[in-house]
């Protein structure tokens, strides 16, 4: 009996030396494994106590590990344990919502009343819905460089060089020669020591924003800055204070604030920006540069500008407001604009120092995780830049054409102006009773403004003119803005084409809304 | 110089040859014309790269340059890029380094902290180089020391193997442009030259990349046409009938009912995917999902949680607890669960276990987001995606989104789905009210590198064919053969303008660009695992990432890869992209590479990684010869 059993164990036995001892020799292999046994053995022999300590001590730091690796999730106190049944139970009764909600009617018609154009766009683009020429004043095509025959040579010569896509991040091979030389470009052209290139205008501010700004620092934003900057600052988890719309009273009272609460808290020095938009997208307004500017230097901040819609239209030859205000561009540390908008052509470019471009190379997410732009893109821009710098005549048409434009609409009864009266894109709103120009309060009916800007705008284009209402994402916006048309101006046409048009806008607006009445 | 007269004299006789025989061919004039353009500015001695090691015999004609897309007639450097549903579906494994290589890698990292703080330190109490990292004047340090450690002294020390600038097509081959250090190492100047480099570092996985062909020339009109932009966002009168044009193509190219177009791939995850989630909704996401998804998601606000990278089980069991769980404190039940996964992960190569995934979609019914940016065209008989590979209909899927940048060649990206949820997006994702629309040129490039994949069908059909294919979620494996998919692209739905040249427009050039891709591919990968690399990934996948682990390996790599004979530049990525343990050099095959090509990166990698000590992996070996006689046998043989 007792023969059987030592028989039974004997291979249970032999295992067991043999893997000891395939374990003591795996150990003795390790770098190192020596010393340890040595201290072991040592330690043991001095105060076997201090073994069981240091064991305990080692599970202990070994539960701690394994414990903090998931008390996140399943042992909160929010966690509810199920049997495996009851999971299943679960997840067969859960039944998800759809993906999204359909859209609403208004949605529907707002959709299909997209105009679509036909052939190429410019200032007398055809329709393709109704197969009719209009005068454009929808899109941006402020110096009227779409179509322009030297921008297509110079891209047809670089589509025969470098092909079209450019097939690559900046980092692996995308940077091509094309696109340093049109951040060379731009650089000399606004003045600044080095520019960089992004590849879409929208993602280059809200790239731009997160770069630089992290969490504990501070941004002193325009409460009515554009879509991406919203985006921009929400994804850079810094502190933020709003002040009043082009308000630099409001602006200055805020900065003086910050101040007040740092001193109080004995705050550690932390970056400090302004952020604001040279031209105003949302409704035109114009920033005070030169009043901006000395609060920055007063205040010790750094400014970032977004020049999307005031770069190529602004100053003499297009340099943007710090051309209009003659304002060297090296006092604005990150001056943001836009290729697409000025330039007719794609992409955005961020300004500045060697040191502020250097360091979006690296942590600009959308530079560095997206494909750099097509080359043909690029030299199409740089072709914008030379245009404008030898032709300054078509800015002077531009603001021309601006006060032509304003002068027709000002008159027409039932609709307020707003922005700067030098804006290329001039928007309006439905006049209230109160006669009040505030466009932050909500005492309207935003979607029945919505529909009848909108008939008025079907109505603009059934006349012959493109317009568009400017279009916002209701409900993800910071702050809901009034509904408004909005009206870009273009060099392309002359005075009495735009002045024709805008007589158009006038007369459809006057019968729309008696029509209301 | 022999070469390139023979060359000259063998292209002119293909060309008054095709001629002679078929005058529809006019392509192979305007090539030849850029052949001697070429061939008189090659001011560099590699005319490897530049012209076939055997020159075309007077049948062979190419219209294509070689330098932009080799030329390879060889039928058995052909393979079919599909899935065997005889053997599961591979799981990812990762090949341990001896742990000598590791030990060795963190030491590398200990000395480069080590130094690094030692000279900030001593820096910082003794020069005046850091005046930009500390407060002065009242200002806070734009970046901080510690935030800006990563490149000042990690990236600075191999500054010269990232961010060549480079010149030209980014083809088969490309212009380098050559850089050397100054300031003391500190910063890089072109020295002028160029050079012609082997290039398996682009994303053109089909070889659209080109100056000359078919694609080009549809570009070059549409400039003629359309000028460079249409001046505006697609809500506010910047949409052209060329972006119709091409949503319908992507729909139909797709098997989807709708599709919409982004003018930059990055922006179309980071601006749509804040239109599909809300509060109360949860994205389940990969953990080596791309940042712009990432980024996306943090801009939508929603509850985000992640699983093991392509690992089922951790997704079963999280999906499991997520669901049973509800929204959390709340236990409220999720409104609705996003899955967001990439086809073919850009940094491992690895492929999504679609099959399993649409399976626990059936179960679990979150709704499904594919990101196909590297897969689409690179993979499946059709060049149609993982969902192509796998032959799954791509309407068991809810999202397929996917980017033009790299097999098309152009630029920008797509989601497609249902016309409900595109409509939707069309109206409530950031792009359109606030971001440029895609520009004509790159829309032409999309149009005809697309059409071409598809084939035009020569009779007309009715362009709205497209709607009539019922949406049916439950047929997850499509019939052989099915009718409507993959669909061929009518003739009617592409701009009447557009004349593709035959080849392009019957499919044919298409299909042997996909099949080059997919042996190309396969043997680059086998290849190196006989060589004994350690690499991530899938057989197919046209990424290769091959391991090297030390962070000083990785500029030694690249240099000694750029002073092989032809010149070969290659992709390293550390961290942030990879974590920092598990540095790689990562190849791009395309379909523009021919067996040579890939037999000299082979060749290269051998005698390189001989000499740095990379060869870890396990396996049988072979030597470079035998790998490179025997490519077509280790090419359809089945490894692990």
């Amino acid at each position: 009996m007792e023969n059987s059993a030592s028989a039974a164990l004997e291979p249970l036995l032999s295992f067991l030396t043999f893997s000891l001892s395939t374990l003591e020799s795996g150990f003795y292999k390790l770098p190192g494994s020596a010393v340890v046994a040595r201290y072991v053995k040592s330690s043991h022999q001095n105060d076997p106590g201090r073994t069981i300590l240091e064991l305990i001590l080692i599970i202990f730091a070994i539960r701690t590990l394994l414990q903090s690796r998931t008390r996140a999730d399943r042992s909160g106190k929010h966690f509810i344990k199920f049997s495996e049944k009851e999971i299943d139970e679960l997840v067969d009764e859960w039944a998800p919502e759809p993906l999204v909600q359909p859209l609403t009617e208004w949605e529907q018609k707002d959709l299909s009343s997209v105009p679509v154009i036909a052939g190429p766009n410019g200032p007398k683009p055809k329709l393709f819905s109704t197969g009719k020429t209009v005068t454009n004043l929808a899109s941006f095509n402020f110096a009227g460089l779409a179509g322009n025959e030297q921008v297509k040579d110079r891209a047809v010569d670089t589509l025969r060089k470098y092909g079209l896509g450019s097939c690559g991040p900046p980092g692996f091979y995308g940077t091509i020669d094309v696109h340093i030389d049109f951040e060379r470009d731009i650089a000399e052209f606004l003045g600044t020591e080095a520019a960089i290139l992004y590849s879409q205008g929208f993602s280059t501010i809200s790239s731009v924003i997160p770069a630089f700004c992290k969490r504990g620092d501070i941004i002193v934003a325009d409460r009515s800055v554009n879509f991406a900057i919203q985006k921009g600052i929400q994804i850079s988890r810094s502190t933020v204070r709003w002040y009043d719309h082009n308000d630099l009273k409001s602006l200055e009272d805020t900065l003086i604030s910050v101040e007040k609460e740092r001193k109080k808290r004995k705050g550690l020095l932390t970056r400090r920006f302004i952020i604001t938009e040279g031209i105003f997208e949302r409704d035109g307004e114009m920033v005070d540069l030169p009043k901006l500017i000395e609060l920055k230097l007063k205040y010790k901040y750094r400014i970032i500008l977004d020049e999307s819609i005031s770069f190529g239209t602004m100053g003499r030859t297009g340099r943007g407001l710090t051309e209009l205000y003659n304002v060297p561009a090296s006092q604005i540390d990150m001056l943001v604009g836009s290729v697409a908008n000025g330039l007719c052509s794609a992409g955005g470019f961020c300004a500045g120092s060697a040191i502020v471009v250097d360091h979006q190379r690296i942590n600009g997410t959308s530079f560095v995780f997206s494909a750099s732009m097509p080359a043909l893109l690029a030299t199409s821009g740089s072709e914008a830049i030379t245009y404008l710098r030898n032709n300054p005549s078509v800015l002077l048409t531009l603001q021309d054409n601006i006060r032509a434009v304003r002068a027709v609409l000002e008159k027409t009864e039932g609709i307020t102006l707003l922005g700067h009266r030098a804006s290329p894109i001039i928007h309006f709103c439905l006049r209230t009773q109160q006669q009040s120009l505030s466009v932050t309060t909500a005492t309207y009916d935003h979607e029945a403004e919505e529909r009848i800007l909108q008939d008025i705008v079907d109505d603009v284009i059934a006349n012959g003119v493109l317009i568009t209402r400017a279009k916002h994402l209701r409900g993800q916006e910071m702050i809901e803005s009034r509904p408004t048309i909005r009206i870009a101006v273009t060099a392309a046409l002359t005075k009495k084409e735009v002045e024709k048009a805008a007589g158009v806008v006038k007369t459809s607006v006057t019968r729309i809304l008696s029509k209301r009445r | 110089m022999t070469t390139t007269t023979s060359y000259l004299h063998s292209v002119h006789h293909a060309d008054t040859f095709s001629i002679a025989s078929s005058p529809a061919l006019s392509l192979s004039s305007s090539v030849t014309a850029y052949s001697e353009d070429a061939i008189m500015n090659e001011d560099d001695e590699n005319n490897s790269l530049a012209y076939p090691r055997t020159p075309p015999t007077s049948e062979q004609v190419f219209t294509t340059v070689h330098a932009e897309f080799g030329h390879c007639t060889n039928e058995a450097y052909r393979c079919i890029s599909k899935h065997d549903y005889t053997r599961p579906v591979q799981e990812h494994i990762i090949e341990e380094p001896p742990y000598y290589i590791l030990l060795a890698t963190y030491m590398s990292y200990v000395i480069l902290y080590f130094f690094g703080y030692g000279r900030d330190f001593f820096g910082i109490l003794f020069t005046s180089h850091f005046t930009h990292l500390l407060p002065h004047n009242g200002y806070a340090p734009l970046k901080s020391s510690f935030d800006s450690f990563y490149s000042r002294r990690l990236r600075l020390r191999i500054l010269d193997c990232v961010s060549q600038p480079v010149t030209g097509v980014p083809g088969r081959s490309i212009i380098v442009l050559d850089r050397s250090f100054t300031d003391n190492d500190h910063a890089l100047i072109h020295t002028g030259g160029k050079t012609r480099s082997l290039n398996i570092s682009s994303y053109n996985y089909l070889g659209f990349a080109q100056a000359r062909g078919g694609c080009a020339d549809a570009v070059e009109e549409s400039i003629r046409r359309y000028g460079i932009s249409t001046c505006g966002t697609r809500l506010e009168g910047g949409s052209s009938e060329l972006h119709v044009t091409a949503e319908a193509l992507v729909a139909r190219f797709l098997g989807m009912e709708d599709a919409l177009i982004s003018s930059m791939g990055f922006a179309t995850n980071s601006t749509f995917i804040p239109a599909l989630v809300r509060k109360g909704s949860l994205v389940i996401s990969d953990e080596l999902n791309h940042n712009s998804i990432r980024l996306g998601v943090r801009h939508s606000g929603a509850e985000v949680r992640m699983f093991m990278h392509n690992d089922m089980s951790s997704l079963e069991s999280l999906l499991r607890e997520v669901i049973s769980q509800g929204q959390p404190k709340t236990h409220r039940p999720w409104k609705t669960i996003l899955l967001i996964v990439e086809g073919l992960y850009s940094m491992e190569g690895t492929l999504v276990n679609l099959p399993r995934i649409v399976e626990l979609k059936q179960k679990y019914k979150f709704y499904l987001y594919v990101d196909e940016a590297h897969s689409i065209g690179a993979l499946g008989p059709h060049g149609r995606g993982v969902t192509d590979y796998f032959n799954i209909h791509p309407r068991s899927i809810d999202l397929l989104m996917g980017t033009f940048t790299k097999s098309f060649g152009a630029a920008g990206g797509y989601i497609a789905g249902s016309k409900t949820i595109i409509d939707a997006l069309r109206l409530r994702g950031h792009s359109g009210p606030y971001a440029e629309a895609m520009t004509p040129p790159v829309l032409a490039q999309i149009v005809a590198s697309m059409a071409s994949i598809m084939g035009v069908a020569p009779t007309s059909q009715q362009t709205n064919s497209r709607l009539s294919i019922s949406r049916d979620n439950s047929s997850v494996v499509l019939k052989e053969n099915a009718v409507g998919f993959p669909a061929t692209a009518p003739a009617s739905m592409l701009p009447t303008w557009m004349n593709l040249p035959p080849a392009l427009a019957d499919g044919s050039e298409a299909r042997m660009r996909i099949s080059r891709l997919a042996f190309n591919s396969r043997y680059l990968h086998a290849g190196l695992k006989k060589l004994g690399f350690i690499t991530y990934g899938h057989p197919f996948s046209p990424i290769v990432p091959l391991l090297l682990f030390n962070p000083g390996k990785m500029c030694t790599f690249v240099r000694l890869m750029r002073a092989w004979s032809p010149p070969i530049v290659v992709v390293i990525a550390s961290y942030p992209a990879t974590s920092s343990m598990t540095s790689r050099a990562r190849f791009c095959t395309s379909a523009a590479h021919t067996k040579e090509d890939i037999d000299t990166v082979l060749r290269a990698c051998d005698e390189v990684g001989g000499i740095m000590d990379l060869k870890h992996g396990s396996g049988e070996r072979w030597g470079i010869d035998e790998v490179c006689e025997r490519a077509v046998e280790l090419v359809h043989s089945h490894f692990s």
